[in-house]
């Protein structure tokens, strides 16, 4: 029963997406525009598809119908109800459904948000990239993703989920999370499309999609925000971020997503870089699209073994299309999209902006070529290598700081032109800033050149977000308005991203530089000492449940409270799955493992301890960071042109607009 | 009057990074072990370092580090010896002569072109308006 519900909602989303594509096409080639109306009913249609079979599986897995394949493999009875709705997103085939569904929702919410417009021609072609992109997942889940295959003999119990997606409540948002962000970069590439398809290359498009744009990158970071909390809190190694492959797909696309957001504005502003941000459009909806073959194709254990997955070739295809359909567009329009402005100065807004691009593209060279490079070598020399954190820490690091300088002096640039005497001015008060960050680390104790480097640029960095909100708020009481116009708009929410970044930045640099990490083999009531805090063990309990066994170890941190690091055992994993205790503090965390149960009742236990400093800023700053995003969605104060901050003689004009 | 204050602002920045940078305390055995096992692979996983992983062959290359670094061998020696014994594979970096070499400058030479690319239209920018 639900295998059949499940399989009519995906055919009835395919075949809404191929009808929708098909009739958007004719009437477009036609040039009949009444037709592209009908966009919105099948818009409309494909998301019942995608409810009706994401309500299927969901009901097939709270009622444990294990004669699904998926369930079979994904469920089991113990499972307890969060994580079993959760599994929905656990593997392969469900998280296709998800994607599914979050596209056919973005592409019903772009026929509301621009129901006046549909009979534009270049909303026609928007509408029917989406069907197309939204058809290729539905016939995913036909073909080789098919989340409904049925079991001929049902067992009596599932298997489970994986032990690691079952053990912390994050794992049920940040997917989701992610899917909206990734996803919604669907919409904008979309417009890119139409816009190349149409001729109608101007900034019109980019206007749009701005907010879909900025709506995207906030879940897409959020998502990412998650996902490293996710690690911290249950893969039990004390870090957050591994330069893993899968953390990479995901931070590629905000790493081009991230870039365009900044140099689109070069475009409105100059009408400049249209084949940059349309390339960075592209780069950011494929690699979303390659960073799900990378992890889901099983290419990375070998070069050899994605032939044995059919998913992987639909998604290499995908890609290979997407790619090449976007780079003939943009050749095809060539002559459209020269722009016939300059740049005058480097040392400029749009000066800055350009700088930012290079180094955004260049971190996300890097972060794919060491992704891929293992592959790369394995086929040039049929040898195995590693590329491992160390090769991305090296690599990112230097880029890291220089974004961090341009995050600092690039706010606090006029477009067009900046004299020295305007920087110098500018400049003097977030410069105090960033020295009274490097006093500050210093007299701490953090030593090495690299991390103070962060830490001053980061001080210079928030000290000129704060001056331009500070501007901004002072604009506002001059012309009567609320003083929170000083936060909302792109210009002011983004400086508040930008100290979401800024503290981010500083956690991760001394949560990776000043991290103390030890194992120590304590018998009960035994003490160490570790980076500062004391860690007594007092002893472990082991409880045992239907669904899991769990042995608990009772450690005191510096005489306080008493935390509980685990080991636990599920049946369908052979290895026992450490779940981390940490105490939570503002200047450090201290992180407790169970490395080692104790062998007999009394016996010693090994105990492991990481000190990490400012670790827990990390989760404020993406909070700080989402906050930013939301507070740029709203619109901000228009600038009237009689309002005395326009007039040019104001040094500050340029600061103040929304 | 505001170039005394940045004239400040650059005297103290240095003072405080010359602070920073200077102190050369030799690291104690665990932190050399722990900055090593950093480097090197789990031989039983496949991208988590041998410090971060709680494998127990992660824990043999622990253990195989210490007692080198107890040897008093130098860091690369003890990188050396595991290649050896493991293959090129248990680095985390990889090598850097050869194919292995391409990944580090590769991203160099992008960057390079990027910069270039940027300036050379800065350029051609000042011709046409000149």
């Amino acid at each position: 029963m639900n295998a059949l519900l499940g399989t009519a909602g995906v055919a009835l989303g395919l075949a809404a997406c191929v009808l929708g594509a098909l009739t958007l096409l004719a009437a477009s080639l036609r040039h009949q525009s009444r037709q592209l109306r009908l966009a919105e009913g099948y818009a409309l249609l494909a998301l019942a598809g995608a409810l009706l079979a994401f309500l299927a599986m969901e009901h097939a897995l709270v009622t444990h119908d294990f004669s699904l394949k998926y369930v079979a493999q994904n469920h089991a009875r113990a499972t307890p109800l969060l994580y079993t709705i959760a599994s929905l997103w656990g593997a392969l085939e469900g998280s296709i459904l998800l994607w599914s569904l979050v596209l056919a929702g973005y592409t019903v919410a772009v026929t509301r948000r621009f129901r006046a417009r549909l009979t534009d021609p270049l909303l026609g072609w928007a509408m029917l990239t989406m069907f197309v992109v939204g058809g290729f997942f539905f016939a995913l889940m036909l073909g080789p993703a098919n989340p409904f295959r049925v079991l001929a003999h049902p067992p009596a119990d599932g298997a489970g989920p994986n032990p690691l997606l079952q053990n912390h409540p994050l794992m049920a948002i940040h997917p989701p999370m992610l899917y909206l962000g990734y996803v919604g970069f669907t919409v904008p590439f979309a417009f890119c499309v139409a816009a190349l398809v149409t001729g109608r290359v101007g900034e019109g498009w980019l206007e749009s999609t701005r907010r879909w744009t900025l709506v995207s990158w906030g879940f897409l970071t959020v998502g990412i925000v998650l996902g490293s909390w996710w690690s911290y809190e249950v893969l039990g190694w004390g870090g957050f971020w591994a330069w893993d492959p899968v953390e990479n797909a995901s931070f590629l696309p905000w790493l081009t997503g991230t870039a365009f957001i900044h140099s689109v504005m070069v475009q409105e502003r100059r009408g400049m870089l249209r084949v940059w941000n349309l390339s960075l459009l592209l780069a950011t909806f494929s690699l979303t699209l390659f960073g799900t073959f990378l992890t889901r194709s099983g290419v990375l254990d070998s070069v050899h073994s994605f032939t044995e997955s059919p998913i992987g070739t639909w998604l290499l295809s995908a890609f290979g299309v997407t790619v090449a359909v976007a780079l003939g567009l943009i050749a095809w329009r060539g002559d459209r999209l020269r722009s016939p402005g300059r740049i005058d100065s480097p040392v400029s807004r749009e000066g800055a902006f350009m700088a930012n691009n290079v180094l955004f593209a260049a971190f996300a060279f890097v972060v794919l070529l060491g992704t891929v490079f293992p592959l790369i070598h394995e086929a040039l020399t049929n040898e195995q290598i590693t590329v491992g954190r160390p090769y991305f820490d090296r690599m990112t690091m230097p880029i890291g700081i220089a974004l961090l300088f341009m995050m600092a002096v690039a706010p606090v640039l006029p477009w067009r032109k900046a004299s020295h005497g305007v920087l110098r001015e500018r400049l003097l008060w977030p410069a105090w800033a960033g020295v009274a960050a490097l006093v500050l680390a210093v007299a701490v104790g953090a030593r090495g050149l690299a991390p103070l480097v962060a830490f001053g640029l980061g001080g210079l960095a928030a000290g000129s977000a704060v001056r331009q909100v500070v501007l901004a708020g002072r604009a506002a009481r001059r012309s009567g308005a609320s003083v929170l116009n000083a936060v909302v708009g792109r210009t002011n929410g983004g400086m508040i991203v930008h100290l979401g970044v800024v503290v981010v930045a500083v956690a991760f640099t001394a949560a990776q530089s000043f991290s103390a990490h030890r194992e120590v083999r304590l018998a009960p009531q035994q003490t160490a000492r570790v980076g500062g805090h004391s860690v007594t063990y007092l002893g472990a309990e082991t409880i045992r449940g239907a669904q899991k066994t769990t042995i608990k170890a009772s450690v005191r941190i510096d005489g306080g409270r008493v935390y509980a690091p685990a080991l636990q055992q599920f049946p369908n994993a052979t290895n026992a799955i450490g779940t981390p205790s940490v105490r939570w503090g503002l200047r450090s965390d201290v992180y407790l493992t169970l490395a080692v149960a104790p062998q007999r009742a009394g016996g010693a236990a090994v105990i492991g301890v990481v000190v990490e400093p400012l670790a827990s800023w990390l989760w404020i700053g993406g909070g700080l960071m989402a906050v930013g995003t939301a507070l740029a969605l709203v619109p901000g104060r228009r600038r009237r042109p009689t309002a005395p901050v326009s007039s040019p003689s104001t040094p500050d004009a340029d600061l103040v607009d929304a | 009057m505001r170039r005394l204050a940045w004239l400040a602002a650059l005297v103290v920045a240095l003072i405080a990074l010359v602070i920073g940078t200077t102190d050369r305390s030799n690291p104690s055995a665990a932190e050399r072990v722990d900055h090593i096992a950093a480097t090197v692979r789990c031989p039983a996983c496949r991208g988590e370092s041998a410090r971060d992983s709680n494998a127990p062959a992660a824990a043999n290359v622990r253990a195989e580090i210490a007692r080198r670094v107890r040897a008093g061998q130098s860091d690369d020696q003890i990188r050396d010896a595991l290649v050896a014994a493991y293959g090129d594979s248990i680095l985390l970096t990889p090598p850097r002569s050869g194919w292995g070499g391409l990944v580090w400058v590769l991203p160099v030479m992008a960057l390079v072109c990027g910069l270039a690319g940027v300036a050379f239209a800065f350029r051609r920018w000042r011709v046409e308006a000149a």
